[in-house]
C-alpha cells in the first residue's frame, strides 16, 4: 500500500517538474482552422521556445463560451459573436481574422465528377426540400450535357453545432429570402429536411456511402477525401470553382468594419467563390496577464504576416494585405 | 398400469435431460460470445494500430495536424497523473465510508448511503465532468489536471465505498470478537484486524475502479482539457490518453487514425495490467492470511 502510494506521488511530481519556466497559453474553439493553427503554434513555438500554445478544437460555440467564462486565454470561432454574446462577456472582446476558408458543396452522383453547376437559389431550394430530384429542370438547365439521374436528392447536413454550418446557412440566407425567413443562419439551425452527420468527417462519410446525396464540407476536407464538389454561381453570374484564389477574391472589395465582424458570403467580386468566410481569434482588449498578453499579441502579429505562408499548403486562403494592416493597427489597442 | 407409469416417468426424464443439455449449450455459447467479442475487439485494435506502436509513440510529443509521426508520451504520463490524483481523493473517502457503513452505521442510515452510492454509480460520467467544471474550472479560471483528477476521484468514491463495505463486512465476526475479548478497543480491532483481513478484496475493488475510470473521456473533456505539451503544474491543462484517442479518431487524417488505434491498445493494456495486478495482489494476500 505504501509502495503504491509512493509510486503515485512520484509520478505526479515527476510529471509536473519538467519545464519550470515557460509560459503555457491555452486556447479553444473552431475546428475549421485547427490544422493551420496547430501548424502555426508548432512553428512559432520552435522560433520562440519560452512560449507554448495549447489549442483544443472543441467547436466555435465552445470557443465563445470558454473565452466568455475566461477559462482559456483566447478563443476561436468561424462565426462572429453576436451583439448579445459580446455584451454578456466580462470584458471587451476583439475579433482578429487569421485566414479565410471556403465551404464546398459536395455530392455523390455516379458518372458526375467535380464541377456540377449550381446557383444559390437552387441550393437553398434543395435544402428546403422544394427540389427533390437530380433531374429537376432547374438543375439540368444549368448543366447542359451532364447526364443527371432521376433519383431523389438525399440532403446531408451537420448534426452538431458548427462554424461550417454557420457559413453555409449565412450564404443560403443571403441568396434566398425563403431560407432567411423559414430557417435563418446559425451554428445549428432547424433543418427542414435531411440527414445529420457529426463533424466534417460524419458528413463526408454519409456522402461516400449514399448515392444521390449532397452535403457541405470544408474545402480542405473535400480535397483530402477526394469528394467531387460543385462550382457555385456568384453574384455576377459566373460559375466559380472553389480554390484558394477564388476564396481570397471574396474579401476583395468587401468593406471591412473596424471590429472585423463581417460576412463575406455572396461577395460582389466577379471572380469570387460565394461560400467563403474569415475565421477569427477572440481575445480580450484588456489582458489579465502581462506575459500571456504580450505573447498572444506577438503571436498574432507573426501569424498574420510571416505565418500566412503556411496557409496555402493547408488549403486556407491568406488574408488580403489591407486586412493585415488593419489587424496590426487593432493590436496596438490591446492592453496587457 | 405399472408399465404406463414407468414410460411416462421415462418420458419426463428424457425431456428434462434434453432441456438440461440444451440450456447448458446455450449458456456455454453465451460464455463463448463474451470471449469472442473481447477477442474481436483486441484483434481489430492490434491490426489497426500495431504499425503506429513504436518507441516514438511512447517517447515523443504529438506532431501538428497532418504531419506524420509524433507520439503520445505526454498523454500516457498525463493519464497516470490523473489516476494518481483521483486515487488521492477517491480512496480515503471511499474506504472510510465503506468501513463506517460496515462497522458503525445503523441500518437505516447505511441503507440510505448504500442507495445513494448506487444512484451515483449510475450517473453518466459526463455529469461528473460538468460538475467538476462548475466547482473547479470556473472558480480557478483555468482547465487543470486538478479538476480532471477531481472529476475522476468523485467518480471513484461510490464504487470504492460499495466494494470496500462488502469486503469489510465479509470478515468473520469471530475475528472481531477475538480481538474485543482481549480488551482491544474497537478502532484498533478495525485498523489491525478487520482491514488487514479484508485488504485483498479492498485492493481489488480499488484496482477495478481505477481500471474503469482510466478509460473515461467524458469527465475529462471540460476539466483536464488536453495539452499538446508536458504540463508544468497541476493547475494547468493536462493531456490524457482517452482524450487524445477521441481527438485523433474524429480527425480527417489517416496517420492520426492509426495513432488513435495505437492509443487505444495502450489504454487496454494498461487496464489489463491494473486488473492483473489486482488478481496477483489478492492471491498473494490470501496466501499471507492463511499463513503459507
Amino acid at each position: 500500500m505504501k509502495k503504491i502510494l509512493a509510486l503515485f506521488v512520484a509520478m505526479i511530481l515527476g510529471a509536473s517538474m519538467a519545464f519550470a519556466d515557460s509560459t503555457l497559453i491555452n486556447g479553444a474553439g473552431a475546428t475549421f482552422p485547427y490544422p493551420i493553427y496547430s501548424k502555426w503554434f508548432d512553428e512559432y513555438g520552435k522560433a520562440n521556445p519560452g512560449v507554448m500554445f495549447n489549442y483544443q478544437s472543441i467547436g466555435s460555440g465552445g470557443g465563445i463560451k470558454q473565452i466568455t467564462a475566461k477559462t482559456v486565454d483566447f478563443g476561436a470561432s468561424d462565426g462572429p459573436m453576436s451583439m448579445d454574446q459580446l455584451t454578456a462577456a466580462p470584458g471587451r472582446i476583439y475579433h482578429i481574422p487569421t485566414v479565410m476558408g471556403a465551404v464546398v458543396v459536395a455530392y455523390n452522383l455516379e458518372g458526375v465528377s467535380k464541377g456540377l453547376k449550381l446557383s444559390g437559389d437552387v441550393l437553398a431550394d434543395i435544402y428546403l426540400g422544394k427540389i427533390t430530384q437530380w433531374n429537376d429542370p432547374r438543375i439540368t438547365e444549368q448543366n447542359a450535357g451532364v447526364n443527371l439521374p432521376s433519383s431523389s436528392i438525399v440532403v446531408v447536413h451537420r448534426s452538431d453545432g458548427s462554424g461550417t454550418s454557420f457559413i453555409f446557412t449565412d450564404y443560403l440566407s443571403a441568396v434566398s429570402s425563403d431560407w432567411k425567413g423559414r430557417v435563418g443562419k446559425g451554428t445549428s439551425v432547424n433543418w427542414p429536411i435531411g440527414l445529420g452527420g457529426k463533424g466534417n468527417e460524419g458528413v463526408a462519410g454519409m456522402l461516400k456511402q449514399t448515392p444521390g446525396s449532397i452535403g457541405y464540407v470544408e474545402l480542405a476536407y473535400a480535397k483530402q477525401n477526394g469528394l467531387p464538389y460543385a462550382f457555385m454561381k456568384n453574384q455576377s453570374g459566373s460559375y466559380i470553382e472553389p480554390t484558394l484564389a477564388s476564396t481570397s477574391k471574396a474579401a476583395d472589395g468587401a468593406v471591412i468594419p473596424a471590429d472585423f465582424r463581417v460576412s463575406i458570403v455572396n461577395s460582389p467580386n466577379p471572380e469570387s467563390y460565394p461560400i467563403a468566410s474569415f475565421t477569427w481569434l477572440l481575445i480580450y482588449k484588456q489582458m489579465d496577464d502581462h506575459t500571456k498578453g504580450a505573447a498572444i499579441v506577438n503571436f498574432i502579429k507573426w501569424a498574420v504576416t510571416d505565418g500566412q505562408k503556411y496557409a496555402e499548403d493547408l488549403d486556407y486562403a491568406p488574408l488580403p494585405a489591407n486586412v493585415v494592416q488593419m489587424i496590426q493597427q487593432k493590436l496596438e489597442q490591446v492592453k496587457y | 398400469m405399472k408399465v404406463l407409469i414407468h414410460s411416462s416417468f421415462e418420458r419426463t426424464r428424457r425431456r428434462r435431460a434434453i432441456w438440461d443439455r440444451a440450456m447448458v449449450y446455450v449458456l456455454s455459447l453465451c460464455a463463448i460470445g463474451v470471449l469472442f467479442i473481447l477477442f474481436n475487439i483486441l484483434t481489430h485494435l492490434f491490426i489497426q494500430g500495431i504499425t503506429s506502436l513504436n518507441p516514438e509513440f511512447f517517447t515523443n510529443l504529438p506532431k501538428p495536424v497532418g504531419e506524420k509521426g509524433g507520439g503520445m508520451a505526454n498523454a500516457i504520463a498525463g493519464t497516470f497523473t490523473l489516476l494518481g490524483l483521483a486515487v488521492c481523493l477517491g480512496v480515503p473517502i471511499g474506504l472510510g465510508a465503506g468501513i463506517y457503513l460496515s462497522e458503525y452505521a445503523d441500518l437505516k442510515f447505511a441503507h440510505a448511503v448504500r442507495f445513494m452510492s448506487d444512484v451515483m454509480n449510475g450517473i453518466p460520467s459526463i455529469v461528473y465532468g460538468i460538475f467538476a467544471y462548475t466547482v473547479c474550472v470556473l472558480p480557478m479560471k483555468s482547465f487543470s489536471a486538478l479538476s480532471g483528477g477531481f472529476a475522476l476521484g468523485i467518480m471513484m468514491i461510490p464504487m470504492i465505498t460499495r466494494t470496500s463495505e462488502q469486503f469489510v463486512r465479509m470478515v468473520p465476526v469471530q475475528l472481531r470478537e477475538a480481538g474485543l475479548a482481549l480488551g482491544v478497543p474497537k478502532w484498533r480491532v478495525i485498523v489491525d484486524i478487520v482491514v488487514p483481513a479484508a485488504l485483498g478484496g479492498i485492493m481489488t475493488g480499488i484496482m477495478v475502479t481505477l481500471a474503469r475510470v482510466a478509460g473515461e473521456t467524458a469527465p475529462l473533456l471540460f476539466t483536464a482539457f488536453g495539452n499538446r505539451y508536458w504540463q508544468h503544474s497541476l493547475a494547468q491543462p493536462i493531456a490524457a490518453l482517452p482524450l487524445q484517442v477521441f481527438t485523433y479518431a474524429i480527425s480527417p487524417f489517416d496517420d492520426w487514425h492509426r495513432q488513435a488505434w495505437a492509443g487505444a491498445i495502450v489504454l487496454i493494456l494498461m487496464v489489463f495490467m491494473i486488473n492483473g495486478w489486482a488478481q496477483f495482489y489478492v492471491v498473494r494476500h490470501s496466501r499471507w492470511l492463511s499463513g503459507k
